[in-house]
């Protein structure tokens, strides 16, 4: 099977410290992979790695079957923050708009279909500054959907969302994966991490378990995730020394 | 009122500026290294000024004293004197050495000079000025009225000398010696403003639109949508020449405004052609640009961008030739001349508005703004690629 994800022994020192120590990461199309982890252990380095934000201190990445460092293959990737990164001054079909010819591939009738995606017709032609925190958030995510990405790489995107649109993000995230889009998802709460076709659980930039929320579940006998990330860290901690 | 909360306060604002070491640094550094350039710069010695001398005064001979030769007697008064550098010129050599810069002045001794300072108690010095800086102008006019007194002050004795008593006409003290000033650039009708004008012009093209750029880049970064746009197939250059375009068409308008603004409103004279002019500060506004994207890469927030002002325009101002002609600097100020933008868009704009010179005159200003704007582009795009680490 091809990847759409595949990381061979990834590695990101900033000096002494080990923020991403030896990854090897396969993700498959369509899935919704769930990077987990307290903050701290590496996610955000890991995705910035991924797009191409930060220059590995050793090993491959392979996106979309192509070598990283690649910048063509951007233009099928969307990349979202828990800081929205949005135009203040322009509207909200403008910024996704903008996003999307950056990757040559504005079509206008696409745009309009992303915004209705993440429910923000009315609001279109509303200026970014007039926005709530999670209309921003919304826009965020139509910016990432705006050139019609085949990976979509979150970095804790539903971080200070609240928990009804939390809810809705889930599900816009399953209709994107059920049309073949490949999401990876960072976060740190573990009820997101069930709605994960696949988890890694990631701790001081190393993976400690790999595997769907039941198999992770059942290898440690616990009845939640939470329950067993800790155990799984616990005895990478036994194990180290 | 509370004492207390004043004093927190008081205490996290020391704090803050405190960690903030490029805040310490300015304070400490900027006023220090202002200070010494201008210090520098007011106690320089001016190299020698270039003066073209043309002596054709015949003198004047008395029974008494023998040969009175005036105007030698003052040529070498303006030969001893540190401040000039005499140039002794044929008729033929005064326009063409005047234009190639190699004398800044030319002072004509008539063949009656003696004679009729002796029948008119009154020296007239026919200096002919360069022009085009009007404070050069003004202390080689000084220069050459002083070289003139000290000539006259040895006469004393002679039966020639200096009336003892300066006889007083209309209120003003008559001095034995007077300047008739003519221009080769410039003339009666230009005011200081006409002269001040190509280096203001300038300054003010530059100055603006290199805040607007500094500004808008350091957002872009601040907002997190320099993060996202370095996520897709977008290069450093192409966001570096997106906002120089950008920038640059509002830069443009700004041109036009002052442009026309000092034109027509504040009416100043100028020679040249006016789209010659446009397209000088054009270039310059199209650097400032570039200079803004560039600064901003070394700028966290806004207010380390204000700091780029005494560290970037202040400079310009001083060391570019704006307000000082770059060869009374010393000699190891002079290099920093050369690498200030605003030194070839002064020269350019002088050259077009005082002299009425052109295009192919000035070209080589213009190349070498182009340049600088090139490597300016490179040089921002590195500095985003560094970002990437």
């Amino acid at each position: 099977m091809d990847f759409v994800v595949e990381t061979h022994d990834l590695r990101k020192y900033f000096g002494s410290i080990h923020a991403v120590d030896g990854v090897d990461l396969s993700v498959g199309r369509g899935e919704i992979y769930g990077l987990i982890g307290p903050n701290g252990s590496g996610k955000t380095t890991l995705i910035r790695l991924l797009i191409g934000l930060l220059r590995p201190t050793s090993g491959s990445i392979r996106l979309l079957g192509e070598d990283m460092p690649n910048k063509a293959i951007l233009a099928q990737t969307g990349y979202m923050t828990q800081a929205s990164a949005l135009y203040e001054e322009l509207t909200v079909r403008e910024n996704v708009a903008f996003f999307a010819d950056m990757c040559g591939k504005y079509d206008p009738t696409w745009r309009d279909e992303v915004i209705e995606l993440v429910n923000l017709q009315d609001r279109s032609r509303s200026l970014i500054r007039t926005l709530s925190g999670g209309l921003r958030q919304r826009t965020s995510l139509a910016c990432a959907l705006a050139h019609k990405p085949r990976l979509l790489l979150l970095d804790e995107p539903t971080v200070g969302v609240d928990p009804q649109l939390r809810a809705t993000f889930w599900s816009y995230f399953r209709s994107l994966a059920d049309t073949g889009i490949t999401l990876i998802i960072s976060s740190h709460v573990m009820d997101e991490a069930e709605r994960c076709d696949r988890l890694g659980f990631l701790r001081q930039g190393k993976l400690l378990a790999e595997g769907t929320p039941a198999v992770l579940r059942n290898q440690k006998g616990t009845t939640t995730l939470e329950e067993a990330f800790l155990q799984f860290a616990v005895e990478a901690t036994e194990g180290g020394e | 009122m509370n004492l207390r909360r004043v004093l927190t306060i008081t205490r996290r604002v020391m704090r803050q500026i405190l960690r903030d070491r490029r805040t310490v640094a300015l304070i400490v550094f900027a006023p220090m290294l202002m200070l010494t350039l201008g210090a520098i710069l007011f106690r320089s010695d001016p190299a020698p000024i270039p003066l073209g001398v043309l002596n054709v005064d015949q003198g004047v001979t008395s029974p008494i004293v023998g040969t009175i030769e005036l105007g030698q007697r003052i040529v070498d008064e303006l030969a001893a004197s540190d401040d000039l550098a005499v140039v002794t010129l044929s008729q033929e050599e005064v326009d063409d050495r005047l234009r190639d810069g190699t004398v800044e002045a030319a002072l004509y001794f008539p063949e009656d000079f003696t004679t009729s300072f002796v029948a008119n108690r009154q020296a007239v010095l026919d200096l002919l000025l360069e022009g085009s800086n009007p404070m050069r102008s003004v202390t080689i006019t000084a220069h050459v009225t002083q070289a003139a007194m000290r000539g006259l002050a040895g006469l004393a004795g002679t039966g020639f000398g200096v009336p003892s008593v300066p006889q007083a006409t209309e209120g003003e003290t008559a001095l034995p010696v007077s300047v008739q000033a003519t221009y080769l650039y410039g003339g009666e009708e230009f005011d200081t403003m006409d002269f001040v004008a190509p280096v203001y012009i300038a300054l003010l093209s530059m100055f603006f639109v290199f805040l607007l750029a500094c500004v808008a880049f350091l957002r872009e970064r601040s907002q997190g949508t320099m993060e996202r746009l370095a996520a897709t197939p977008a290069t450093q250059m192409e966001i570096v020449l997106g906002y120089m375009l950008g920038l640059g068409l509002f830069a443009l308008i700004q041109v036009a405004v002052i442009l026309f603004f000092t034109i027509w409103v504040i009416k100043i004279h100028y020679l040249g052609s006016l789209s010659l002019l446009l397209l000088v500060i054009a270039l310059l506004a199209i650097v400032g640009v570039n200079m803004g994207i560039l600064a901003s890469a070394f700028a966290r927030n806004e207010f380390q961008v204000i700091q780029f002002v005494p560290l970037v325009i202040i400079p310009q101002v001083l060391l570019g030739g704006t307000f000082w002609a770059v060869q009374d600097m010393p000699n190891f100020l002079q290099p920093f001349a050369y690498i200030m933008p605003i030194y070839y868009a002064n020269n350019a704009l002088r050259d077009v508005m005082l002299k009425g010179w052109g295009l192919a005159e000035i070209w080589p200003n213009l190349a070498i703004l182009v340049g600088i704007t090139g490597v300016l582009i490179i040089l921002s795009s590195m500095m985003m690629r560094r970002e990437v680490s």
